[in-house]
Formats: C-alpha cells, structure tokens, sequence
C-alpha cells in the first residue's frame, strides 16, 4: 500500500482497492457528498475530473467519480464509487462542491435515468447533449440501437445467398445484441 | 497523383476473379455498407473427378455514403480481392450515386498504384531463401 | 436554468474566426464559402480554404457571390436546429455541399442515438463529397460539380 493509500484510507476510516490504477474507494450512497466532501477538504483533491455511471444490470448502477490532488511534481489520483438500486436511482449532487460536476450530473441524468438531489430535493435537470423531446436513457444496457434494428445486417447472408435465392439454414448470424424486428419495435394496433 | 502519399485511402477496388463470396468483408464492415448477393453453381465433373459447386458474384456494392474508410474489409479480405486506390475525386449530385455497383468497383482497378517498395536495407524474405535453396535442390 | 442552450446561440458561423466566410473563383463562378466545421471534416475543410488545394481567393467578392453551405462534420440531432436556422439565413439562389460521410448519410455514427443520418435530412443538398474524412482535394472537385449545376441553373 502506497503513502497515498495510506492517507485515503486513514482520511476516509474505508478500505481502499488498488487492482488497477487509479486507486478505489467504494462508499454507500447515503455518504456520498460527505466522502466527496472529505477528499476535497482533508486529502486536498481540488481537481474534479470526471463523474459518470456504469450500467451494471441487476446489480444496479455504479456512479463514478475521479478526483486528483495536484502535488509540485506529482498528481495523486482517486477514484469514488457508490452503487444505486436500479429502480429509483437516487443520489446527492455534489455541484456545490465542485461547480464543474454540474454538467456531469446533467449528463449521467439524461444518459442514465439517475436523479440527482440536493437538499432532498430533485434537481430540475435540462438535458446537456440529447434534445428535448429524446425519450429513453440511451447508456443503459436495455437501450436499443433502433437504426442496426431497421437496417437488414448485410452479413447476415451466407455466402451462396442472394434476396432472389434465400439459403435455409438453422444458423442465423446476427450482430451481437441487436434484437430482430419481431421481438422489438413499432407494433401495428 | 504521385504526389500522394503511398498507401492513401482514396476508394476501394474489387478483383471481381478473387473474390469468392465469404462474406468476411460484408460481416465485419463497421458501417454495413457492403451489400454481397451471391448464388451457387455447380460444374460437371471433368474426368473421373466429381462436380465442383463455386460461388459467383451477383452483387457486390460498398456505399460510400456511410464508408468510414478504415480499411477493415481490405484487411480481412483472404483473397486480396479489395485493394486501395488513392483517387479522391468522385463527387456526386444524387447520393444513390456514391453506392458502387460491381463494374465501377471493378474499373477503380486502374488506378491502383503497385505495393510500396520493400525497405532496402531488410533482411530478405525467408519465402525468397527457401525458394532459392528448393531451386538449387531440385533433381536434374 | 438560464443558461443558453447550444440551440440558442445564433451563429452565422461555425468554424475558426480567422476563417469565415470566403470568397472564391472556382472555374469563372464567385461563391462565398460558409464553411459549417462540426468534427474531424473541418480540419481538411480547412486545410482546403487555407490554400492547399487551388482554391483561388477573390479580393472584393462582389455581391453577385454564390452563397454555398459546406457542412463539414457530424450532426447531432441537438445541433441540428441550429444548422437549418444557417441554411434559411442565406440568400437565394443558395447552395449545400455535404462534406464527408457524417453529413452525407450519418457515417460511421449511422447507429447513434444522437446523430441525424445525414443533413439531407434537415436541408436539400447539392453535391455529396465522399471520404472520412475527404482530402482538401476533394472539396475541389466537390466545388467544380457544383459550379456546373450553378451554371446550368443560371441558364
């Protein structure tokens, strides 16, 4: 365990996991702001980089946070976890404490579906990069690609076939996860 | 022309001989823009050997609407049939007119430069050596 | 919130300052050439208006100039508003030249959640230039199919 391990876990009394850069705390949701908090004021970690989330299917979502303290010569990287429930993903904005998480959150709000609050409140959040009558959230896992359903998949024909001489064979290549025309889409009513 | 660099990706030209339908390109392509339709048929066996089926080419059409140039089906191409050309200057004013049909893929061909030179201060190819010594091996 | 939106913003323009709108001679026909810069496109759409590809500048454009439309890059579907606000603000006789394979049909983003599949959905286009991006060289020849339809239009 580095130095840097050291002082992150003693700052945040949690386990930090270091499989692979940059080092890892994971925290409950309802510590979120109050871990953010800590690593902005007690381990000096005055650079956000990032927030996003990860679909991480029953499981649930993974939000993420990067977080740097910039040292003369060096940069000490940390990265906060949490996991949400994946039906009614709440979760604290930490805009207050860093204004640049601002857009972040606006843009895992609308890529996600997660509402951010503050003060137990829901943030009102305008979409930052969909326009605004998109419907769905397009980075969750169930999200489906309408154009690769509509679009017949050129490969799908096997060599020897043509649209005139259809080849019955039991292997129907398709492209990895694209659902057929049957099981998903418009439905005449 | 020569004034480009070598191996510049201008349009993708089609050896209508090599090609035998695999469908690799077609699969692998990132934007689905080769459309291949393909038919069997069969030759009759000549001599005491049996009847050869062969794939032939109906349609073999790359748009390059959607194209991203990347050089994927060139690559996974086993037969060297799809080669780069370094000609740039085919606009259109419909776009139906920038998906090539087999004959425009076909007469891209002739403007595909040669391979680029070989590093001059290489070490031979192995193949060259083994052909070289197989040569002088050979029974007179 | 308050802040404006991307939509908001009323650019007649999008691409570096230093290179607005030009004025050029392609084959005896004056256009002046709003480049719309989006993505990677506009690099080589820049490239070409700097000079690398035989474009000859004109000193005083007169007002008998061309208006073309070169959209170079991808369009999202936030963005799209904005570019068809672009195309209504020219003056007639007005022409689009889509650049590259995003504006041209979506590209390698014909899937996307977020892209429009081609500005043709969202203004008529006149000439299509392939590539991804295509070389500075093919705006040129872009340019010169349509100064011919310019021309045969004028007749």
């Amino acid at each position: 365990m580095t130095d840097w391990g050291e002082r992150v876990r003693a700052a945040l009394d949690r386990d930090v996991t270091l499989d692979h850069e940059p080092l890892a705390v994971d925290v409950p949701p309802q510590s979120w702001l109050d871990t953010i908090l800590a690593v902005r004021d007690s381990l000096d970690c005055r650079f956000f980089d990032w927030l996003s989330a990860v679909d991480e299917a029953d499981e649930g979502f993974h939000v993420v946070c990067h977080l740097a303290a910039h040292r003369p010569g060096s940069v000490d990287h940390l990265v906060v976890r949490t996991l949400l429930p994946r039906t009614d993903p709440t979760l604290e904005s930490v805009a207050e404490v860093f204004a640049g998480a601002a857009w972040h959150e606006r843009e895992t709000h609308e890529m996600f579906g997660i509402e951010f609050t503050a003060g137990g409140e829901p943030l009102e959040m305008e979409p930052l990069l969909l326009p605004q009558e998109f419907e769905g959230h397009p980075l969750r896992k169930d999200f489906v690609l309408a154009s690769r359903v509509a679009k017949p998949w050129p490969g799908a024909k096997e060599p020897g076939e043509s649209e005139a001489t259809p080849v019955r064979t039991r292997r129907r290549s398709r492209p990895l996860g694209v659902p057929t025309p049957d099981e998903w889409g418009p439905r005449d009513v | 022309m020569s004034d480009l660099p070598p191996r510049s990706r201008g349009v993708i030209a089609l050896v209508e001989e090599n090609c035998t339908s695999c469908m690799l390109c077609a699969r692998e392509c990132p934007a689905w823009c080769i459309y291949i339709d393909s038919h069997q048929e069969t030759e009759p066996a000549s001599g005491p050997g049996r009847p050869r089926t062969r794939n032939v080419l109906d349609r073999f059409a790359i748009d390059y609407s959607l194209c991203m140039y990347c050089s994927i089906c060139v690559e996974v191409c086993p037969f060297d049939a799809l080669h780069w050309s370094p000609e740039h200057g085919y606009a259109e004013l419909d776009i139906r007119d920038l998906t090539h049909e087999k004959g425009r893929l076909q007469s891209w061909l002739q403007t595909v430069p040669p391979p680029p030179a070989l590093d001059e201060h290489a070490p031979p190819a192995k193949e060259i050596a083994a052909a070289e010594k197989a040569a002088r091996n050979r029974p007179r | 919130m308050g802040e404006p939106s991307v939509t908001d913003l009323a650019m007649p323009v999008v691409g570096p300052p230093a290179l607005g709108p030009s004025r050029y001679v392609v084959g005896g026909l004056e256009l002046t050439v709003h480049g719309v810069g989006l993505a990677c496109c506009a690099v080589e759409f820049d490239a070409a208006v700097a000079g690398q590809s035989g474009l000859e500048p004109l000193e005083s454009g007169g007002s008998d100039a061309v208006p073309v439309l070169v959209v170079a890059g991808t369009v999202t579907d936030k963005l799209a508003p904005t570019v068809r606000r672009m195309y209504d603000g020219l003056p007639e006789p007005r022409y689009v030249l889509s650049f590259g394979s995003c504006s041209n049909s979506g590209g390698p983003y014909w899937d996307s959640y977020s892209v429009t599949k081609g500005v043709d959905q969202i203004i008529p286009v006149d000439v299509y230039v392939a590539g991804c991006p295509p070389r500075p060289e093919a705006l040129l020849d872009g340019l010169r199919r349509l100064e011919q339809l310019v021309a045969r239009d004028r007749s």
